[in-house]
């Protein structure tokens, strides 16, 4: 890794991430870039076999995507979703070392300030696609965990499924999680942070919680998406866009800046845990059995709801 | 008390009773209702004979919210993004209007929204401001400003809802059913339609037995909790939004307000306003 505090330590001056993501000559390999009418774009996470996993690649060309939708002056509206069994199960765990993806893999040692520097520039994407000037929706369905369920926190509006199932595992959400933080919290605090502490929520819970816009039956997700996506997409591209400089400007007001600056934190912290005998460890056990050994195991030892089902994330 | 005619003003044992009083346009706010409610706040604030206010709406609903009939209403709506204003004039109106209701929520003695019927935009930020609000299930909580083009000068919902309820409300328009909107925090309660005006009573009464010193310290060290979360900050912030809000270019495919009102009158542009937003409202 490069010393200092690495690539893109963001300035005002500089391009947000995904704007930074090229399109042009790009062809999509693991998202589909769909143009649904003349004012609303869907991108669909498209590596079903591996319940879309976050690898660099996906990331990059969801983030190239953006690019695409916001340049065309026409779009108001995103729709994100995901193919085959669920939205998607969180960073690709099985990635090559040197990805962004997951954590950063203790072979490559970095200094502090390396390391800070990329998870600010990891993390950050979240941050910057929070601040994307178009109406973005989430459609869930199944699992949405880890770093999917990031993508869909960042969302204007969450419309999932009842069978939807938000949670981490193994790791600490970013500070709003898929949420409704930083609203004025002790108004419902027993079910908000409870709910944070839970390993999972499924959708309809989310929808009570106020962390998701609305719960549905599975076979009205589309159409629910459908009739918000066509709905909002008739709202003047300025409107949109003024809108949401406002309302997250009030969330920096709340602090927001601050806690995703405590997440890469929180990340650099774990980084550097000192794991006992008996303790899951993601490196070690790939090493010693292979991802599907470090799941299993995982899933043996911590507290989760549906046996039986392996995933990878965060 | 005083001489009002779009709100009436009562004092009855030491209880300020505010009617919103245009019941035939369902009590929407225009300037003039607007000059008498800051009037009457300021009598108020200085009268030692009242201790709580409650604010409620004639007619068949608390408030429609702003008067968008385009006449009287220069203070309650920002100008349209034709006009060509100066921006000190278009931030100075927008100032007082987030100040406006910055000012009512830090009002030194309580205050009780009681809410039936429509409760949209203006008529929201009203009853919001309010330490209090008591609705009948009747009653809808919503704001379709953005529909029109104009940002919400109450950054509030966010503090009371969260974000994710804030922007499905906002960006929707969609209003919100009393129920609703007891379950997640946007109000104290929702009671049944014939209820209303008993349970209102009731507390109020009993918040007019407490020390009205009292009652002021206390209510301001709950207002400093939500001032040290940003809201303060927030009102300034939105005001300058505003302006920036203002100053946009309508395009040609854009829905234009202001030129559908006048070209169809007031009850066709709203329903032309309303009508690609319709399957997402019951």
């Amino acid at each position: 890794m490069p010393t200092g505090f690495g690539w893109w330590f963001k300035t005002q001056y500089q391009k947000s991430q995904w704007e930074a993501m090229e399109y042009r000559g790009r062809e999509y390999q693991q998202i589909i870039y769909e143009k649904l009418s003349e004012r609303i774009v869907r991108i669909t996470f498209n590596r079903p076999e591996r319940r879309n996993a976050l690898n660099d690649q996906m990331y990059n060309e969801f983030q190239a995507g953006l690019h695409q939708a916001n340049d065309d002056p026409q779009v108001r509206v995103v729709i994100i979703r995901g193919a085959g069994p669920c939205f998607g199960s969180g960073h690709e765990l099985s990635s090559p070392k040197g990805e962004e993806s997951p954590p950063v893999h203790p072979g490559l040692n970095p200094t502090l300030v390396d390391y800070y520097g990329f998870e600010r520039r990891r993390c950050g994407k979240q941050d910057d696609a929070q601040q994307y000037p178009k109406i973005l929706i989430s459609q869930v369905h199944g699992y949405c965990l880890g770093a999917s369920e990031e993508i869909a926190a960042i969302s204007d509006i969450v419309i999932a499924s009842e069978d939807a199932t938000f949670g981490v595992r193994g790791f600490t959400r970013l500070p709003f999680g898929i949420s409704n933080w930083p609203g004025f919290w002790p108004a419902e605090s027993n079910k908000y942070w409870g709910g944070q502490l839970s390993p999972e929520v499924r959708g309809r819970q989310a929808e009570e919680m106020g962390t998701i816009t609305k719960a549905v039956k599975k076979e009205e997700l589309e159409a629910e998406v459908l009739k918000w996506a066509n709905a909002l997409a008739q709202l003047p591209i300025e409107v949109i866009a003024i809108y949401k400089e406002w309302l997250y400007g009030t969330m920096d007001i709340l602090g927001m800046g601050t806690s995703y600056r405590k997440h890469y934190g929180e990340h650099h912290t774990l980084q550097y845990v000192r794991f006992r005998p008996e303790e899951v460890n993601l490196y070690k056990e790939k090493k010693d059995s292979s991802l599907k050994g470090f799941i299993k195991k995982r899933h043996e030892s911590a507290t989760i709801q549906d046996k039986g089902k392996t995933h990878r994330e965060e | 008390m005083g001489n009002y005619k779009s709100i009436i003003y009562e004092i009855k044992d030491n209880i300020g009773w505010v009617t919103l009083n245009r019941p035939e346009k369902l009590n929407a706010i225009n300037d003039e209702m607007l000059r008498e409610l800051d009037d009457m706040f300021v009598l108020a604030e200085q009268d030692l004979d009242v201790k709580v206010l409650v604010i409620k709406g004639a007619g068949r609903a608390f408030s429609s919210g702003q008067d968008l009939s385009g006449v009287g209403t220069d203070e309650v709506l920002p100008p349209s993004p034709h006009s060509k204003l100066s921006s000190k004039a278009v931030l100075e109106a927008a100032r007082r209007r987030s100040r406006r209701w910055e000012y009512i929520f830090n009002v030194c003695k309580p205050t009780i929204a009681q809410v039936h019927g429509h409760c949209l935009g203006a008529g929201m930020y009203l009853a919001l401001s309010c330490d209090l609000t008591i609705a009948s299930e009747d009653a809808l909580f919503g704001d379709p400003s953005l529909r029109m083009g104009i940002l919400p000068d109450f950054p509030l919902l966010s503090w009371l809802v969260g974000v994710k309820r804030a922007s499905a409300m906002l960006l929707s328009g969609k209003p919100l059913t009393a129920k609703e909107a007891e379950r997640c925090g946007l109000i104290n309660k929702a009671v049944r339609n014939d209820q209303l005006d008993a349970e209102v009573s009731r507390l109020v009464k009993g918040l007019s037995l407490l020390h009205s010193d009292a009652l002021a310290v206390a209510k301001d060290s709950l207002n400093v909790a939500m001032e040290a979360r940003g809201v303060g900050a927030a009102w300034r912030y939105t005001s300058d939004m505003e302006l920036l809000m203002q100053r946009r270019t309508i395009q040609s495919d854009d829905f234009d307000f202001e030129e559908m009102r006048d070209k169809l009158g007031l009850k066709d542009a709203i329903q032309a306003r309303d009508n690609p937003f319709k399957d997402l409202d019951r």
